[in-house]
C-alpha cells in the first residue's frame, strides 16, 4: 500500500459554492518526491492542507473520500497527532514565524518544545537542521530582521527539525533567488533520499524537472495529468489548460513547429534545450 | 524593519541572574509595601534604600535614571500638582492660588501619592529592563501558566511593531492615492477609515495563517512542553521569595491593624 493514499477526495470550504477538490486520487510511495503544478486557484494549497490535516480539521467544510498517511486515516485522527507525522511549510514566510521567539535558534526549537523533546536532544536537532539548510550563521538573529528568502529557509528548517515522515511544502522558495532555490531543492532531494516522503507545490518547472520523481498536474481541483516530470511538464495538455510552462519548453515548442527542433521530446531545463538545439 | 517592542537590556548582573519569578515577586513587594505600609515616609525611603540600589545592582543605573528623569518624574510631578491643588483636605491653608487653597495636608497627601506612583512605575521599569520576556514566560509556563497565555503576551510584544510598520505602509500607499493625512484632526480621522479595512482584514488573514503555522509545529500538542533555555531557580531565590511574601503580609497586616 502506498505511504500516502487519497481516495476520491472531494472538499468544499464552508464559504465556497463549488468543490475546491473534486475526486482527487493520489498515491505517493515512501521516500518519493512528488511535485504538484497547476494554475492559480487550481486547489494546490487546499490539497496541501488536506494532506497536512488542516482540511478538514482546521477549515471545516464538507469532505468526502479518504486521506491516509502511513496507514492512518486523517478523519479518525486529531490535528495535534497528525502534525507529528506530516509537516507543512507554506508560502508566506512572515506569517510562519511563531512570534514567540527572539532568535532564529529559539524559533526553530519552538516546535520541539511544544512536543516535549528533552533539552539536549533539542539543541542537537536544531543544530543539525540548521546545518542542513545552511542557516547556521543566522542562529542569533531575530527572525523578523531577516530577508524573505532567509525567512523561508527558517520556516522550512522549523518543519524539518520536527522530522515528519511526510513533508508538505507549498511554494517554499517563492522569495528565493536561483542559488537559494537550487540549495533548497538539493536539501529536499536529500531528505527524500533518506526516506522522507515529499509533496511539493512549485511553479519553477526547471527545478521540478531536475529534482522531482513524479509530477501531478492539478486543474480545477482534479488531477489532469500525472507521470514522469519531463512527460508531464512538456505535455500539450498543459498549454491547452492554461498552465505556465518552462520558457525552454515553449521556445522548443515553437522551434518544433518550424522544424528547427528535431527531437521528439521537448526540453524543460536549459541543459536539455542546449543539448537539443546543438544536435 | 522596526525594532521589536522590548525594554530588556542585556547585562550580566546579580539582578539579571535572579529567577524571573523572584523579580516579579520583588516588584510586587515594593509596590505593595509602598502603598500599604502605615508609615508616611515609606515610599520615599523605598526609593533610597531599594529602587536606587537595585538599579545599581542591576548595572542599569544610567538607563534607569534617564527614564526616571524624563518620564516617571514628570508624570509623578503632574500627579503631585493635581492632588495638591484639587484635594479638599485640611484647613491649614499655606497659600491661595486664585480660588484654590493649598493646605499643609493636601501637600503632604500629594507628596506621598506621587512618591507611591514613582515607586510603582520605577519598580516595573527595573523589572522590564532586567528581565527577558521570553525567560519570564518560559519560567511561568513551566510553573503551570497555560502556554496559550504566554504565547499571546510574547507574540503581541513582537508583532505589534510589525503591525505599526504595516499601517505606515498602508498610509503611504493610501496617501499616494490622495489620502489626506495633514489637514484638521476630524478630517484626518474621517479619512483614515479606508485604512481600517486592509489593516483589519489583512490581520485576520495573517492570524489564520499564523494559527496554521504554529499548529503545524505542535502548539496544541498534549505533551508536556519542554524549554530550550534552562532557567535556574536556586534555593536562594526560593528563600528570597518567601521572605518577600512575608514582608507583604506583614505590611498589609499592619495596615489593617492600625486603621
Ligand atoms: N479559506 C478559504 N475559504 C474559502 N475559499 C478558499 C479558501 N482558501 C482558498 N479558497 C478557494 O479555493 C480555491 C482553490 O484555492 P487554492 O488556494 O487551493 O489554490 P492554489 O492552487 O493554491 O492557487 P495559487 O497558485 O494562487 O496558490 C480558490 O478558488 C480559492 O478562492
Ligand atoms: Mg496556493
Amino acid at each position: 500500500m502506498a505511504f500516502v493514499n487519497l481516495q476520491n477526495v472531494t472538499y468544499k470550504y464552508p464559504l465556497t459554492k463549488a468543490p475546491v477538490l473534486q475526486n482527487v486520487n493520489l498515491q505517493v510511495d515512501e521516500g518519493e518526491f512528488v511535485s504538484i503544478v497547476g494554475p492559480n486557484g487550481a486547489g494546490k494549497s487546499t490539497l496541501c492542507y488536506a494532506l497536512a490535516g488542516f482540511v478538514p480539521h482546521f477549515f471545516k467544510g464538507e469532505i468526502s473520500g479518504s486521506i491516509e498517511v502511513d496507514g492512518k486515516e486523517s478523519s479518525k485522527s486529531t490535528l495535534d497527532e497528525w502534525v507529528l507525522n506530516v509537516g507543512l511549510a507554506f508560502q508566506n514566510p512572515f506569517n510562519q514565524i511563531s512570534g514567540a521567539k527572539y532568535t532564529v535558534f529559539e524559533e526553530i526549537a519552538f516546535g520541539l518544545e511544544n512536543i516535549g523533546v528533552p533539552r539536549e536532544e533539542m539543541k542537537s536537532r536544531v543544530e543539525d537542521a540548521m546545518a542542513l539548510t545552511g542557516i547556521r550563521d543566522l542562529a542569533d538573529r531575530s527572525p523578523y530582521s531577516l530577508s524573505g528568502g532567509q525567512q523561508q529557509r527558517v520556516a522550512l528548517t522549523s518543519i524539518l527539525v520536527m522530522r515528519p515522515k511526510l513533508l508538505v511544502l507549498d511554494e517554499p522558495t517563492s522569495q528565493m533567488d536561483p542559488i537559494g532555490t537550487r540549495e533548497v531543492f538539493g536539501t529536499i532531494r536529500k531528505m527524500a533520499e533518506e526516506g522522507m516522503t515529499v509533496v511539493l507545490v512549485e511553479h519553477k518547472m526547471e527545478w521540478i524537472a531536475k529534482f522531482a520523481d513524479r509530477v501531478i498536474a492539478l486543474k480545477d481541483g482534479s488531477v489532469l495529468l500525472e507521470g514522469k516530470p519531463n512527460e508531464v511538464l512538456t505535455s500539450d495538455l498543459l498549454v491547452e489548460n492554461g498552465f505556465g510552462i518552462s520558457r525552454y519548453t515553449s521556445t522548443a515548442r515553437e522551434a518544433k513547429k518550424q522544424g528547427i527542433w528535431k527531437k521528439e521530446s521537448l526540453p524543460v531545463t536549459l541543459d536539455e534545450a542546449a543539448e537539443g538545439f546543438t544536435k | 524593519m522596526h525594532e521589536r517592542l522590548s525594554f530588556h537590556i542585556k547585562r550580566d548582573s546579580f539582578i539579571h541572574n535572579l529567577n524571573p519569578l523572584t523579580k516579579l515577586v520583588l516588584t510586587l513587594t515594593l509596590i505593595l509595601i509602598a502603598f500599604t505600609f502605615p508609615w508616611y515616609w515609606t515610599p520615599h525611603l523605598l526609593v533610597l534604600v531599594a529602587i536606587i540600589p537595585l538599579s545599581l545592582l542591576g548595572k542599569v543605573f544610567r538607563e534607569f535614571s534617564v527614564t526616571a528623569l524624563r518620564l516617571i518624574l514628570p508624570a509623578a510631578g503632574f500627579l503631585f500638582l493635581m492632588q495638591a491643588f484639587f484635594q479638599p483636605v485640611g484647613s491649614d491653608v499655606i497659600f491661595k492660588f486664585y480660588f484654590l487653597d493649598v493646605t499643609q495636608e493636601s501637600l503632604m497627601f500629594a507628596f506621598r501619592n506621587a512618591m507611591r506612583v514613582f515607586v510603582m512605575v520605577s519598580a516595573f521599569t527595573l523589572f522590564l529592563v532586567t528581565t527577558h520576556p521570553s525567560e519570564l514566560m518560559s519560567d511561568l509556563t513551566r510553573r503551570g501558566l497555560p502556554g496559550q497565555f504566554s504565547y499571546v503576551i510574547i507574540s503581541t510584544l513582537q508583532i505589534l511593531p510589525q503591525i505599526i510598520a504595516k499601517s505606515q505602509t498602508i498610509i503611504a500607499a493610501q496617501r499616494s492615492r490622495g489620502l489626506d493625512t495633514e489637514s484638521s484632526f476630524f478630517k484626518r480621522a474621517g479619512s483614515l477609515i479606508p485604512l481600517v479595512g486592509p489593516l483589519v482584514f489583512g490581520s485576520l488573514m495573517e492570524v489564520e495563517e499564523r494559527a496554521i503555522a504554529i499548529e503545524a509545529r505542535g502548539f496544541t500538542s498534549k505533551q508536556t512542553k519542554t524549554s530550550l533555555h534552562e532557567i535556574p531557580d536556586p534555593s536562594f531565590d526560593q528563600m528570597l521569595r518567601w521572605v518577600l511574601v512575608a514582608l507583604i503580609i506583614l505590611s498589609i497586616a499592619l495596615n489593617l491593624w492600625l486603621s
